[in-house]
């Protein structure tokens, strides 16, 4: 068991880490009240992008920025003119619209993603 | 047979064009032929055929046996609303429309015609290319078309419908030309066929994919309207030409107004989002502002983060640019500049007031932008705005960031009248970044960072992001309630009948192409 202080914005929190599964790791008495772990580490960068379906219709990002929501799901039906999702950039929240009717067949973001011009974001079957 | 009869006949037989069968295969392929059209373009009875008896002279490969009656285009002017216009039609029935010697001196004569008279042209395409039997007079024929869409752009109104076929050197009539009307499933324009495409680069592609028209009204920006069918296309034709002036020393016709000229808009003044992240459709403001809700637009599929077309106030034309803040977020980028600027420069070569409606971000940052060219792109735009002398009027709707406000027919670069709504924000710069610069000492020295940087850009939020820097300047003529836009604008417009602008004499400038 190993404590540290961690200063975020001016805050300071302490924390205790514990290596698990390290070889005689004490068995850690009651902790004192854990302060609130801030989350420190950006989250772990989305998985590798699977290729979209051959065939399907790739909604692609007209300009980088990021994913703030996303509003379908893959099985989704949709019309032409229905939000797939919000793109934040150029300090916009810019609806990404599906450009035909079809059935949603891959969804390539998730909330958080962050693309460039250019990159599937969702893919119409 | 009496002369007479013989002058009957031989006018029959040019009137049928291919004959029967071909017709037949014409409809068939769900195509009208080219006499079809031309009775959809014109005031019933109005069209007057010139020409009809020119042959070609080619003496080679099969020619001599070859009869094509009419040369495998129709030519002639006529009414549309009564008003003159000329026009050819490329008949696909003789010969596959093929162009030739002949064909173009047709086509030639009528543009001829059309400058000397100061009247528009429609070019009716459709036609498989070049005869190849002719050989160089065949492309002499394409040069001396070019030549005369050259001399005849800003002169005249120039549109070319493209009905079938459009390929090769062929493509380049039109693209000299003003507006391109297609037609889905029926219209084609590339430079070199699938085919070619396949032998050369590899790649598998369809025709419509290739050169369609909705490869034109969304990607390549060839095509300023597409229609379902044939029937739609000549309505739309029709009705542009009600917004255009027969030519440039002329205004457009003024229709009587039956929309009240002080309409007050109540809807104008909560359109706009109180949250400045949030976007609204600008074709909204347009349509509450313009007489009848009435806007023709062209390119409404490509760049639709500007948006341009021809409305009227107070019964007179007027070009609008606005920025459409739906589609990425309204900025400006390679594409969106090349549209305004051509939208632009088309108007002032026609007298046609220009009134934009502004909310823009800034220039699109990002390598493939600076790749592609914005800088060289984005010129237009200001070039267009600077050397337009038409009446000039802005409507600063709500952003107007950096180059790009500048760009957007500012006082800077000639708007004879500025108005502002109090939702605008005129700025060097958004407030984020102009508050991380500005204040970037302030911000790192103090002891909580993220508070004070909020506190920094609420600062310049409040102190710039608003109409009234820009008015203490006189940058902005007047800040406006957003439910008077209309009137406003018709006032500007009428005290703006009467501008001459000069401009230092030269042969003809140099637009950053």
């Amino acid at each position: 068991m190993r404590k540290f202080i961690i200063n975020v914005n001016g805050n300071s929190y302490e924390v205790e880490v514990e290596e698990v599964g390290a070889p005689g790791a004490p068995v850690p008495t009651a902790a004192p009240k854990a302060a609130p772990a801030p989350k420190a580490a950006p989250k772990a960068a989305p998985a590798a992008k699977a290729a979209p379906p051959a065939g399907a219709a790739n909604v692609t990002a007209p300009m980088p920025g990021n994913i703030v929501s996303v509003k379908v799901n893959v099985g989704d039906t949709v019309k032409s003119g229905d939000v797939l999702c919000v793109l934040e950039a150029m300090k916009m929240e810019n609806e990404i619209m599906a450009p035909k009717d079809g059935k949603v067949v891959a969804v390539s973001v998730s909330q958080g993603s962050t693309v460039s011009t250019g990159d599937v974001l969702v893919s119409l079957g | 047979m009496g002369k007479l009869d013989d002058l009957q006949q031989k006018r029959l037989t040019i009137e049928q064009g291919g004959g029967a069968d071909k017709i037949k295969k014409q409809h068939d392929s769900g195509k009208k032929t080219a006499r079809e059209r031309l009775a959809m373009l014109f005031d019933e009875d109005s069209f007057v055929e010139i020409d009809a008896f020119v042959t070609h002279r080619s003496n080679e490969f099969n020619m001599p046996n070859t009869v094509a009656p009419g040369e495998g285009v129709v030519t002639g002017y006529g009414t549309v609303d009564g008003r003159l216009v000329y026009a050819y039609a490329q008949d696909f029935t003789v010969i596959g429309g093929s162009l030739g010697e002949m064909h173009a001196a047709k086509i030639c004569k009528v543009m001829d015609m059309a400058m000397k008279m100061g009247a528009p042209i429609v070019g009716i395409n459709d036609s498989g290319g070049a005869r190849i039997q002719e050989g160089i007079d065949a492309l002499k024929g394409f040069g001396d078309i070019f030549y005369r869409n050259t001399l005849a752009s800003g002169v005249i109104p120039q549109i070319s419908i493209i009905l079938g076929p459009c390929a090769g050197g062929a493509v380049y009539s039109p693209a000299i030309c003003d507006f391109i009307y297609m037609v889905d499933k029926t219209s084609q324009m590339f430079i070199t066929g699938p085919s070619v495409v396949k032998s050369v680069t590899g790649e598998d592609v369809t025709f419509e994919e290739l050169g369609g028209a909705n490869t034109h009204a969304t990607q390549s920006g060839v095509a300023g309207v597409m229609c379902q069918n044939e029937e739609e296309c000549f309505a739309q034709v029709k009705n542009l030409l009600s917004y255009l002036p027969a030519n440039n020393l002329e205004m457009s016709p003024v229709y009587d107004c039956e929309d009240d000229l002080n309409r007050l808009s109540e809807t104008l003044t909560t359109i706009v989002p109180e949250d400045a992240n949030k976007a609204y459709d600008m074709k909204n403001v347009i349509k509450e502002v313009v007489d009848n809700g009435e806007f023709v637009e062209i390119f409404e599929n490509y760049a639709k983060n500007i948006i341009t077309g021809f409305a009227r106030m107070n019964g007179a034309t007027i070009g609008i640019i606005a920025n459409q803040p739906k589609f990425m977020a309204g900025s400006l980028d390679c594409d969106s500049s090349d549209k305004g600027a051509r939208f632009v420069r088309f108007c002032d070569g026609f007298n046609i007031p220009l009134v934009t409606f502004t909310d823009v971000p800034g220039y699109l940052p990002g390598v493939t932008q600076e790749h592609n060219g914005i800088i060289r792109h984005g010129a237009k735009l200001l070039y267009a705005f600077s050397e337009a002398t038409v009446p000039k009027i802005n409507v600063i709707v709500r952003k107007a960031y950096g180059g790009a406000y500048i760009a957007m027919n500012s006082k800077h670069l000639g708007a004879d009248m500025v108005f502002a709504w109090p939702s605008a924000e005129i700025a060097v710069m958004g407030p984020d970044g102009a508050a991380n610069i500005i204040f970037k000492k302030d911000i790192a020295n103090a002891a909580d960072p993220i508070s004070t940087r909020a506190e920094k850009i609420q600062e310049y939020t409040e102190k710039f992001a608003n109409p009234y820097v820009a008015a203490s300047r006189g940058y902005v003529d007047d800040v406006i309630e957003p439910d008077s836009t209309r009137p406003r604008i018709i006032s500007a417009l009428e005290m703006l009948m009467s501008k001459r602008e000069t401009r230092p004499s030269k042969k003809h400038g140099n637009i950053p192409l």
